[in-house]
């Protein structure tokens, strides 16, 4: 892994093992409702200052957290068109399948490709440090992912190609 | 699960339709009255007629669109065409002139005169019903005929639009040495463009590679080429680029021609069929990847892990005690210890053990009452 990216990934890491201390806290507008109040932002006080860590200016990542819940929103790095279209589609199928992660985000918070809202109940049913390690690995995993994608494509371009100008032979 | 080659019908010259009825017309046993009319591509029209009076005739007519329109086929396919496709079936084949009414070609094809080997006769119905693709090859093969017979006297550089499949027109430049094949590529979707382009600029760099130098020079540019040039806008606005062949003599020598020219006139579909793959490819990836991703955060839930440690052990504890206890079962040894046991058991002191150890005792209640006399 390359230096940039470990320290990137280290800072979202460490960042987000000192934000992720939710607890339950009912909704102050409304009486027994229970909303996470990072998406609400109905009560200043309950909302902690967001923190954007770049790597650079085509990867970053937002961790916006209150009292009861988190947001972290990442973009992905598109080098070229190539990359730029498999990441939407890789990240519309992965948003459409949401359900299978249950901290996903159907809709992406705007300017970012891709959300995660974790709730103190999240917090509660799965252990927080496996939770932070899966918000680490799916990052690492996708940009991965996206190049391996890009790779096998341009292959199979090269073999469709080679056996096209192979019937004039 | 489709074959691969029910998959590439549509790059086959011969008509899937027209021989599998052609098979059925030459197999069947009693002749009866048969009249099919079908269309290929929107476009290409065959009609099949067999008659009971005419047991072994079977009457074949084609009809499809000319490639350009400045080549008109409003009487017929010219004579020196039609004097090729008879050169080409001429074992099984007699050609009727004129043709039916709306269409290019009429064919009487004679059942008997086919080979009697299952193969062979397999072959012939092939060749027969690729009668479009032979048309149409001869039809290009006429507009480029100069190239091949050195005539460079005749060297015409306007681009000839030819249309093979109606909204995807392509160009044909002639010139003294070469054939250029231009082809305005126009997709619906952005990333199908993007996969195109990739794949273009990939058929770029492998004409460069020695494993294909003898292939056409293949180029790509987003702009329109300069052949091109006084064409219509209409044909000019593209969002895939421009795709062009450089076709030298040797490309289209003796039997290749006929090869280069179904390889040109089906680029289009063959661009399209491999868009359409490599987005299945995608799709595919990215759903074995889905499930990795998924099993990382299952593995996250409190209790999970251990759970499954234990159940699992558990489990295969119980599984493999069942088994033992099923095989004792079966064995003959456990069926003899139970016919022993059957007789009464006497354990010593057994007796004595249960007085002193298995005595309910007697317990008197709260709420029991003494009748009081």
């Amino acid at each position: 892994m390359a230096n940039s990216l470990r320290s990137y990934l280290t800072c979202i890491r460490n960042t987000l093992d000192a934000a992720m201390c939710l607890q339950n806290f009912p909704c102050q507008e409304v009486e027994r409702h229970n909303k996470p109040e990072v998406e609400l932002k109905t009560s200043p006080e309950l909302l902690l200052n967001p923190i954007l860590i770049c790597r650079n200016e085509a990867e970053k990542c937002l961790i916006e957290t209150s009292i009861n819940s988190i947001r972290v929103s990442i973009k992905v790095k598109q080098a070229d068109e190539l990359e730029n279209i498999l990441a939407k589609k890789f990240l519309r199928f992965l948003s459409m399948r949401a359900e299978a992660f249950q901290v996903l985000r159907r809709k992406p918070v705007q300017g970012y490709d891709l959300s995660f809202l974790i709730t103190n109940y999240h917090c509660e049913d799965m252990q927080k440090h496996k939770l932070i390690d899966f918000i680490v690995q799916f990052m690492e995993d996708i940009d991965k992912e996206i190049s391996e994608l890009k790779l096998s494509v341009n292959t199979r371009g090269r073999l469709v190609a080679t056996e096209f100008l192979k019937q004039f032979i | 699960m489709p074959k691969e080659e029910e998959l590439m019908a549509c790059f086959n010259r011969a008509s899937p339709a027209l021989v599998e009825i052609l098979s059925r017309l030459i197999s069947v046993e009693r002749p009866t009255d048969v009249d099919h009319c079908l269309y290929e591509f929107g476009s290409v029209k065959y009609h099949v007629q067999a008659l009971a009076l005419e047991p072994h005739n079977i009457y074949l007519s084609v009809s499809t669109p000319p490639l350009s329109p400045e080549f008109l086929l409003s009487n017929g396919l010219p004579n020196y065409i039609l004097h090729d496709i008879k050169n080409m079936y001429s074992d099984v084949v007699e050609l009727i002139i004129p043709p039916k009414e709306g269409f290019l070609l009429t064919m009487k094809v004679d059942v008997t005169k086919f080979p009697n080997s299952k193969d062979d006769r397999m072959k012939a119905i092939t060749e027969i019903s690729s009668i479009q693709a032979a048309i149409l090859c001869l039809q290009l093969k006429d507009m480029l005929w100069n190239l091949d017979s050195q005539d460079k006297t005749i060297a015409i550089c306007k681009p000839i639009k030819l249309v093979y499949h109606p909204k995807e027109p392509f160009f044909v430049v002639r010139m003294t040495e070469k054939i250029t094949a231009i082809f305005p590529m126009r997709f619906k979707d952005n990333s199908d463009v993007v996969i195109a382009t990739s794949f273009f600029q990939e058929l770029m760099d492998v004409g460069y590679s020695s494993a294909c130098a003898k292939a056409p020079r293949c180029t790509w540019s987003p702009i329109p080429p300069q052949e091109l040039r006084g064409e219509s806008f209409h044909h000019l606005t593209t969002n895939g680029g421009f795709v062009s062949f450089d076709i030298f003599p040797q490309h289209v020598k003796g039997a290749k021609v006929d090869k280069t020219m179904w390889i040109l006139l089906n680029f289009y579909a063959y661009v399209k069929h491999y868009v359409k793959c490599t987005r299945a490819f995608i799709q595919r990836k990215m759903r074995q990847r889905l499930e990795s991703l998924a099993e990382v955060l299952q593995k996250a839930r409190i209790g999970e892990g251990e759970d499954h440690k234990t159940l699992g052990i558990a489990s295969r504890k119980g599984y493999s005690c069942v088994k033992k206890v099923f095989r004792l079962s079966k064995s003959k040894i456990f069926r003899k210890k139970i016919q022993t046991m059957r007789w009464r058991i006497k354990v010593k002191r057994l007796y004595r053990f249960r007085q002193r150890w298995f005595k309910i005792p007697k317990f008197s209640s709260f709420r029991k009452y003494t009748k009081l006399d």
